[in-house]
């Protein structure tokens, strides 16, 4: 039974943290970690690590590619487990996934330069046709695979409420690398965002960072896609950047608010769900609750830079 | 097959505005409409099929178009990039649907089932009504466009001119914009949310490949969409094979692209097949000629067997000895070289530094362009270097 049933928005919070306190000083164990503060957890740190990537992202213009890479991120996956799954059974544990989301990530950014460059077709047309169709074997595969139309659905949308500790295991280490890859490298993406030219010319190599932040991506949208499916990591990915994006023109600046925007956003996503379940019989997602907050952050935020914060002067 | 004839048109218009992507984020944001309008519609008419799909298609058709405004007003007002407001608009649609739907989810479990087949589309549950439904729209869209088909092409390709006409531009960019998501929403129900982008884009690009011409360019995108909605029809239902029937989504979607990057790869101007083609023969041409100087100027070359042969058929060379036509051709090339020599020096370049240039130009100079190089420098009889130009044949 979980502790936090019965609780409604405003008592859910007194007890998180009090138990997340509990959690640190060491009087309760990982293993008897409620959902709901696993579902936080696993989501603010799927924030934590697209607040990151996605921010260069946006700065660096690639966010469409990115969408792309949500998508086929599915068939990634359904490689990397034929491949690796012996005698018909299906496992998907972290090296697969990890597996997948190098090749998937790979093969979407290399069939995109290679549409666009060598075959002369516009970039967003090669971007587009690459994914779909990408995601449409993906989605054949799967059902050719398992005999059942359901799991397509299921990687779209994600399950929040499956969640259990491995994938809390994972998200950590993915956060924890995306932070390393953007805290050592800070300067040369600065460099590289701002000044992709002069990053050429002190011998950077702007296309290997560009792989390397797909590669980023791939392993960010691997870790979120059990919790909120491909399609919403997208959100996480793009509407906490843009929305610190409307405050701040500081780039630490910039990835420290995006993360605390995102972080906030599931801990109050998983507060309202509970209190959704508890005081109206009402189940939702809370991917899509945490969604829809982001959203409603950005349209805040909106109305707070045009009321209250003097123009930017051009 | 109707509604992939105008996603077909319609995203031919949309892949010359290189706006590909705007389709994909409608689609998306059409979700949450789907939804909401399964959602009222079923709780006011819970038993009349026909009522209900056209609910859906208006509340799809809203919300797309809301998001079609969103897009325009992140992109103009907030200075937001363009592809960011497409992700954001997206997603966060998306994600709203999404919320939307797991609140049926537990409640409603039918009308669950009915939303999810709009993510992947499924083609193969349409009934009577549905069919008259959806194809009437599609000939509507169709039509539409012959209709308008003058004054898009002018919009299209010359704005400044169609709005001295007295053109309204805002409204025909008002009605395409309608027909674009008209027609997103159309297809959205065979393939699927997810996938429709790729009915956008996948067509177009291939029909790009083809032709040069407008209208050409619009039927054959239709053409071609309708044809891969078919296969893929058809493909879905024979691999699937006995109890399983594939998604059509996909299975469309596949079919398009495989055209569209055949097209790619083998069309007859812009495909990349014949483009190295030419490339090579031309590189074939430069050495054969290369090689046909040196054996004029009475270098000993040794002559591969290839070259050998293929100089041989083009009547340069008998026996190792050059024929008549030979020296000709060999004469006209010198000819060439020597008068780029004397013009690149007539326009002032330094008189050791042109060699290079001609031996690249002798290969691609036209008789056009020679006798008007003649004309121009006054029929020079020697090179900058003081060596004589053969006489062309036309002097």
């Amino acid at each position: 039974m979980s502790p936090y049933f019965g609780r409604d928005f405003i008592s859910f919070f007194p007890l998180f943290f009090s138990r997340l306190f509990q959690l640190l000083s060491g009087s309760l164990s990982w293993k008897d970690l409620a959902p709901d503060e696993i579902q936080v957890l696993v989501l603010s740190l799927v924030c934590i690590s697209s607040a990151l990537v996605g921010s260069l992202l946006i700065l660096k213009k690639m966010t469409m590619l990115a969408n792309s890479l949500s998508h086929t991120i599915l068939l990634g996956i359904v490689i990397s487990a034929l491949l690796f799954s012996s005698g018909g059974v299906l496992s998907i544990n972290f090296e697969i996934l990890m597996a997948a989301a190098l090749i998937s990530g790979l093969l979407t950014t290399l069939l995109t330069q290679l549409l666009h460059k060598g075959l002369r077709l516009q970039e967003d047309a090669s971007i587009g046709i690459v994914f779909s169709s990408l995601f449409a074997l993906g989605i054949v595969l799967v059902t050719l695979y398992t005999r059942n139309t359901h799991i397509g659905t299921e990687v779209v949308m994600g399950n929040a409420d499956a969640l259990h500790a491995n994938d809390l295991k994972m998200a950590f280490w993915v956060a924890l690398g995306n932070s390393l890859a953007v805290i050592l490298f800070f300067k040369e993406w600065k460099l590289i965002c701002f000044d992709p030219s002069l990053g050429k010319s002190l011998g950077f190599r702007p296309t290997a960072f560009n792989l390397f932040l797909m590669l980023l991506t791939s392993a960010t949208a691997i870790s979120a896609f059990r919790a909120v499916g491909v399609l919403l990591f997208l959100a996480f990915l793009v509407g906490p950047p843009l929305s610190a994006r409307l405050l701040t023109s500081n780039l630490k600046r910039l990835l420290f608010v995006s993360m605390g925007i995102g972080s906030g956003c599931s801990l109050f996503a998983v507060a309202a769900s509970r209190h959704f379940l508890t005081v109206y019989q009402m189940s939702l997602s809370t991917a899509g609750l945490t969604v829809a907050l982001v959203a409603i952050t950005f349209v805040l935020f909106l109305g707070i830079k045009h009321w209250f914060l003097k123009p930017i002067r051009p | 097959m109707l509604m992939c004839f105008s996603a077909g048109i319609v995203g031919g218009l949309i892949f010359l505005q290189r706006r590909s992507l705007v389709g994909e984020a409608l689609a998306h944001a059409s979700y949450p409409g789907v939804v909401l309008s399964v959602f009222v519609a079923s709780l006011l008419f819970p038993f009349s099929e026909a009522i209900v799909s056209v609910f859906v298609l208006v509340g799809a058709f809203a919300t797309a178009f809301i998001g079609l405004f969103v897009i325009d007003r992140l992109e103009k007002k907030i200075q937001i990039s363009s592809d960011a407001a497409l992700c954001f608009v997206l997603s966060t649609f998306f994600g709203i649907g999404v919320l939307i739907a797991s609140r049926i989810q537990t409640t409603h479990a039918l009308w669950y089932r009915q939303i999810q087949s709009f993510l992947f589309g499924q083609a193969a549950t349409m009934v009577d009504a549905h069919i008259y439904l959806y194809g009437g729209l599609a000939l509507f869209v169709s039509l539409l466009f012959v209709v308008l088909y003058r004054r898009l092409e002018l919009l299209h390709f010359d704005r400044e001119f169609a709005r001295t006409v007295g053109m309204n531009v805002k409204r025909i960019h008002g009605i395409l914009h309608a027909l674009f998501v008209l027609a997103l929403v159309i297809g959205m129900r065979s393939v699927g949310v997810i996938l429709l982008s790729a009915m956008l884009i996948a067509p177009a690009a291939a029909a790009r490949q083809w032709t040069q011409r407008f209208d050409h360019f619009l039927i054959l995108c239709g053409v071609i969409g309708m044809g891969s909605g078919f296969l893929g029809n058809v493909f879905s239902v024979k691999i699937g094979g006995e109890g399983l029937v594939l998604p059509t989504g996909p299975m469309i979607v596949l079919t398009a692209t495989s055209v569209c990057i055949l097209s790619l790869l083998l069309a007859p101007k812009r495909g990349v097949f014949f483009r190295l083609i030419r490339l090579w023969r031309f590189q074939l041409r430069c050495k054969q000629e290369n090689l046909l100087k040196a054996l004029y100027k009475g270098r000993r070359v040794a002559l591969n067997p290839f070259f050998h042969f293929s100089m041989q058929a083009k009547g340069w060379i008998k026996g190792g000895e050059l024929t008549t036509e030979g020296i000709r051709e060999a004469e006209n090339l010198i000819r060439l070289h020597r008068l780029w020599e004397v013009y690149l020096v007539h326009m002032g370049q330094p008189s050791d530094r042109v060699h290079r240039s001609a031996e690249e130009m002798e290969h691609i100079l036209t008789p056009e362009i020679e006798a008007e190089l003649n004309a121009l420098l006054g029929s020079p009889k020697e090179d900058p270097h003081a060596q004589p130009i053969p006489r062309g044949e036309s002097t």
